[in-house]
């Protein structure tokens, strides 16, 4: 094992090449590309014993990627955002074909307005396509992830694709310590493709992704879905346990930290949650019970997990870094669903959106969210659900506008700046 | 042209692979080339199919094919057969399948996606040199959904959604030159009603490797509005009228393999369907029957 | 933590100096976190990049607000307010500057607390292989006091591996030197506290407002909008034109100009639009009599300052 510093990206295709990917269907996006350009460098290299193939579109490369895993390879590809959305067809149709392989999606906004930075829209847009999603917050973890993410979608219980997630510059960019596992030990943990998995043989013929007339059979097959990915939750266990047997690291359903007497929990996913660490650190030094839970398995969902981990937490900060257009934050809603099949443990939910578009939280806001969830679970009623958005952001936004818009009278009000003297005492100190 | 298994009718596989029982319609002029495209093809095959008609041919849990099949979407399925035939190579070349296991991979798509839809990864596969056999289905219209007009529609047919008195005013899209133009191994045009002739090309194709077209004309009863019976007869005007040329281009070269002198006039083809019956009546539309016989007079003096 | 932010223009090799800083941070043993900040700006245009060290898990993420060390490639962006350079820059941060410029003039300029050091320009800082940031690396090393030469030295061979060998000798003189120059300041950077939530400034959150689809959709309701974007500011070299040798074609240098900076007036002379003239010197390759040269941006910018002087 080295540790060496990596980008997500590199770790990413660390993980496809310890995996001993054989097949990589491709197409660039930002900021994904540096994945399958250096699996593409270390092919040519000769280092990597894989194909790549770019295809001319995502919707291609997802269906080669489905068919080549149907016929028994161990396929790996990557995509992010505007690629994952012109792939999602695809991505709902392999999932049915029940052909396990990886797919790692470097999150990055949708459109419209385009954008190049990172949030979880595109790949919380396939949340209910049948790839079951894993969630990073470290490029240790991304590297990690593609690992436990074959012995899962490979395993016979489950047979279902997985999406690998990490964010888009706060991750794919940067570069951080990472782990690489020597390539016997990540041998011993993922054994080659099931040999019977191999379809398509002329001695064999298979009839494969059938249309069905009438609702019972359909009502079946995609049922059986559903159960794979609910057996995934009691494999992925199994997995993580054998993962930290093999190397050395705990990647849990789920990551708590320091929860254990938390009263206020944040509770988030991908890159923004180790700000979120920092920031229980500093409220844990200044006297404040707080705590982190991180979802890294989205689907399946550990309802009852979730639930169990909550228990006796007063107030939990939803930090949504998404948008469901007209209904609000999907962790908290999801969320929400998980705590109401639980009569026991009622915490009160706070729901925040942030980091939209790779709009960065600072750690005054992190304090903030505390101090409003903490107020919240004392009064047993959480406010309106809060876009992480500053009155100095809207001025910056007047600005451009004013550009943008020949009359300036239509640009709306502009909220006065706001003075150091003028600020009222903060009530709650700890 | 060299050896072939097929010198008369006689020679034609007299019992069929593919199984019946499907859902294509009576008479279906597609289902009748893909048997006898299959008799020739073999079960040694992996049909990567498109959504169209023919997505029905295997309706869980039945299927006519021998050999593989699988289902991909309307767009992609060229793509398809570029996951496949990667994989399978993959597997030969790692002795993880025994040789005589590879099978051919074999495109099968209406003209919707062949046309339409599919376009852009069919141009990603040809120009790939991905090594897979297309076969179109070209039934002139999105058949499946009750024969909306296609771009593989000819100029004037009626369609559910070309219903005017002179119906479909777009000209059908040549695919053959639009494939053709890509430098493919094989393109050729067939039709079931010319047996023989099919089965020389579909010969010819198996035998070369990388993209090669198989664009069958498909009359179809349903879409096109003539009794099933008459399948064949129709499928034999359409070659005999001119309206749908039989050749095949290999390195560059358009060689037309069946050349009916003195062409009868496309009337005879138009008058037998229910689509082109607005041009005879309640009264006769000579301009647009003259442009269209003009269009065919035109092609075949540029390529005699 | 130590939290170092790299400012300069792309194309003169900020990310790769990070990536020298970073990983010379860790050779000493130290967790690490560098990365470029990429925006839609092109070669010449202001970009940063930076680096986290600590001994210990780094938990923080994103750009740094409040830098120790701030390190300038390029003097010319200073004055850039796009380019960001002394934002977050507090009493003990201390700043790095390529400039010929005495420390104290830079100090007294931008009213700075904290230590000033400068480094000189060389020539080779406008050549094709951007030795500046190995000079930008070197010295960060040096001033963080905590990596060693040979550290310096094996992180700047593992970030160029695969460059000629010259390439690399030359990064390696440049960063070695600007090691060596700053020895008497070794260790002047210290590492920002950690911070505890304190005495905090809330966000100053709003709730947003609906707004008529007519302003809150991303459109731009009016032509030509980009001409107030300077991108004159991503230009280091500067083409001037010699009106004594230029021939009047009227339409050479106008019609290559990739950014139509270039007008002719009504007598038939070119002029150079300095607001957009992103200085790719096509108008000095093209020109049939040569009357179009280029020289730096800061000896034009001395030589309009002695102009105005007298």
């Amino acid at each position: 094992m080295t540790r060496t510093l990596l980008t997500g990206n590199a770790a990413a295709a660390w993980g496809a090449r310890l995996a001993r990917a054989e097949y990589v269907p491709a197409f660039p996006i930002t900021p994904q590309t540096e994945i399958i350009e250096k699996l593409g460098g270390w092919i040519d290299a000769g280092e990597m014993d894989g194909r790549m193939v770019t295809l001319e579109s995502e919707h291609s490369m997802i269906t080669a990627a489905g068919a080549a895993a149907a016929a028994g390879v161990r396929v790996f590809s990557a995509t992010s955002s505007q690629g994952l959305l012109y792939g999602m067809e695809m991505i709902y149709t392999v999932a049915g074909w029940r052909a396990p392989f990886v797919l790692v999606n470097v999150s990055r906004g949708l459109a419209t307005p385009l954008t190049l930075e990172s949030d979880h829209n595109d790949v919380l847009a396939a949340r209910d396509s049948g790839f079951l999603q894993i969630h990073c917050s470290t490029c240790q973890e991304v590297l990690d992830s593609v690992l436990i993410a074959y012995r899962l979608a490979e395993d016979a219980r489950v047979r279902l694709p997985v999406i690998v997630n990490l964010d888009g510059f706060y991750l794919s960019f940067t570069r951080e310590p990472v782990a690489i596992p020597d390539p016997e030990t990540a041998r011993r943990f993922l054994p080659p493709p099931d040999p019977e998995r191999a379809h398509f043989r002329a001695s064999r013929p298979i009839s494969q992704a059938v249309a069905v007339l009438g609702g019972g059979p359909y009502s079946y097959f995609r049922y059986e879905i559903h159960r794979a990915a609910q057996n995934a939750l009691s494999v992925y266990g199994e997995v993580a346990d054998a993962f930290a047997a093999a190397f050395g690291r705990s990647h849990g359903l789920f990551e708590s930290y320091r929860t254990d007497d938390a009263e206020i929990v944040f509770f988030m996913m991908g890159s923004f949650a180790t700000k979120a660490k920092a920031a229980v650190d500093c409220l844990r030094a200044d006297g404040w019970s707080a705590g982190l839970l991180r979802p890294r398995l989205l689907r399946p969902y550990p309802d009852a997990e979730i639930a169990a981990a909550l228990a006796g937490t007063r107030g939990v900060a939803v930090v949504d870094q998404n948008l469901s257009i007209g209904k609000g934050g999907v962790l908290y809603t999801e969320l929400a669903s998980a705590l109401a099949a639980r009569r026991d443990a009622s915490p009160v939910l706070v729901s925040f959106i942030g980091g939209l578009g790779g709009r960065d939280i600072g750690a005054e806001e992190f304090f903030e969210m505390a101090a409003v969830t903490r107020k919240a679970a004392q009064e047993g009623r959480a406010p309106e659900p809060r876009l992480l958005y500053t009155a100095t952001e809207l001025r910056e936004m007047r600005k451009l506008q004013s550009i943008a818009l020949r009359e300036r009278h239509q640009i709306g009000e502009i909220p006065p700046a706001r003075r150091a003297s003028a600020r009222p005492e903060r009530e709650e100190r700890p | 042209m060299t050896e072939t298994a097929f010198r008369r009718m006689n020679d034609l596989p007299s019992t069929h692979l593919l199984g019946g029982g499907t859902a294509m319609c009576a008479g279906c002029g597609g289902l009748q080339a893909i048997q006898e495209v299959y008799d020739v093809l073999g079960k040694n095959t992996v049909f990567v199919n498109a959504a169209g008609c023919m997505t029905l041919l295997s309706i869980y849990p039945f299927t006519p094919f021998r050999g593989s099949w699988l289902y991909t979407a309307m767009a992609s399925a060229p793509a398809g057969a570029q996951g496949v035939r990667d994989a399978l190579d993959i597997l030969v070349e790692k002795g993880r399948i025994p040789p005589e296991e590879n099978v051919q991979v074999v495109v099968l798509t209406g003209d919707g996606a062949a046309y339409g839809m599919g376009v852009s990864a069919t141009s990603g596969a040809i120009d790939r040199n991905l090594d897979f056999l297309y076969i179109c289905y070209d039934n002139e219209g999105y058949g499946n959904t009750g024969q909306q007009y296609s771009e593989a529609t000819p100029h004037a047919a009626r369609t559910a959604t070309s219903s005017g008195p002179r119906g479909y005013p777009g000209y059908k899209k040549d695919l053959f030159s639009i494939w053709a133009a890509h430098r493919p191994a094989y393109v050729a045009t067939v039709i079931g009603a010319e047996p023989l002739d099919l089965a020389r090309k579909i010969e010819t194709a198996a035998r070369v490797r990388g993209p090669r077209l198989i664009l069958a004309l498909a009359p179809c009863p349903t879409g096109w509005d003539f009794e099933p019976r008459d399948t064949i007869e129709i499928g034999r005007l359409a070659v005999r009228t001119g309206v749908w040329p039989l050749k095949e281009c290999v390195d560059g070269q358009v060689v037309h393999t069946k050349v009916r002198r003195p062409r009868l006039p496309v009337e005879e083809y138009l008058k037998r369907q229910g689509r082109f019956e607005h041009l005879f009546a309640p009264e006769r539309k000579p301009e647009i029957l003259d442009e269209i016989q003009a269009r065919v007079d035109a092609y075949w003096q540029r390529v005699e | 933590m130590y939290c170092i932010r790299l400012h300069g223009r792309g194309g003169q090799g900020m990310k790769t100096a990070s990536r020298i800083l970073g990983s010379a941070f860790f050779e000493e043993g130290f967790e690490v976190q560098d990365a470029p900040r990429y925006g839609a700006e092109r070669r010449g245009a202001p970009i940063f990049a930076y680096v986290r060290a600590a001994r210990r898990p780094i938990l923080e993420r994103g750009i740094i607000r409040r830098p120790d060390l701030v390190v300038v490639a390029d003097e010319t962006l200073v004055p850039v307010s796009a380019a960001g350079v002394v934002q977050g820059v507090g009493p003990y941060t201390v700043l790095l500057i390529h400039s010929a410029e005495a420390p104290a003039v830079w100090k007294r300029r931008l009213k700075l607390g904290g230590e000033v050091f400068t480094l000189p320009v060389a020539p080779e800082d406008r050549a094709d292989v951007p030795l500046i940031g190995a000079s930008c690396a070197g010295a960060a090393a040096r001033l963080v006091g905590e990596i060693s030469r040979d550290a310096l030295e094996e992180a700047i061979r593992s970030e160029l591996v695969g460059m000629r060998a010259e390439v690399v000798a030359e990064n390696l003189e440049r960063a070695l030197g600007a090691y060596d120059r700053l020895a008497p300041h070794a260790g002047c950077v210290r590492e920002g506290d950690a911070e505890g939530v304190g005495p905090f400034e809330s966000p100053d959150w709003i709730d947003l407002p609906f707004e008529d689809a007519r302003i809150s959709a991303p459109d731009i309701h009016a032509g030509g909008t980009s001409v107030q974007v300077r991108t004159g500011l991503w230009r280091t070299m500067r083409p001037l034109i010699d009106l004594e040798h230029c021939h009047r074609c009227a339409w050479v240098c106008s019609t290559f100009c990739p950014d139509g900076a270039i007008r002719v007036d009504d007598a038939g002379a070119p002029q150079i639009d300095y607001d957009h003239c992103k200085g790719c010197l096509v108008c000095v390759a093209v020109c049939p009599p040569h009357a179009i040269h280029a020289i730096p941006e800061e000896q034009a910018a001395d030589a309009a300052a002695a102009e105005n002087a007298a």
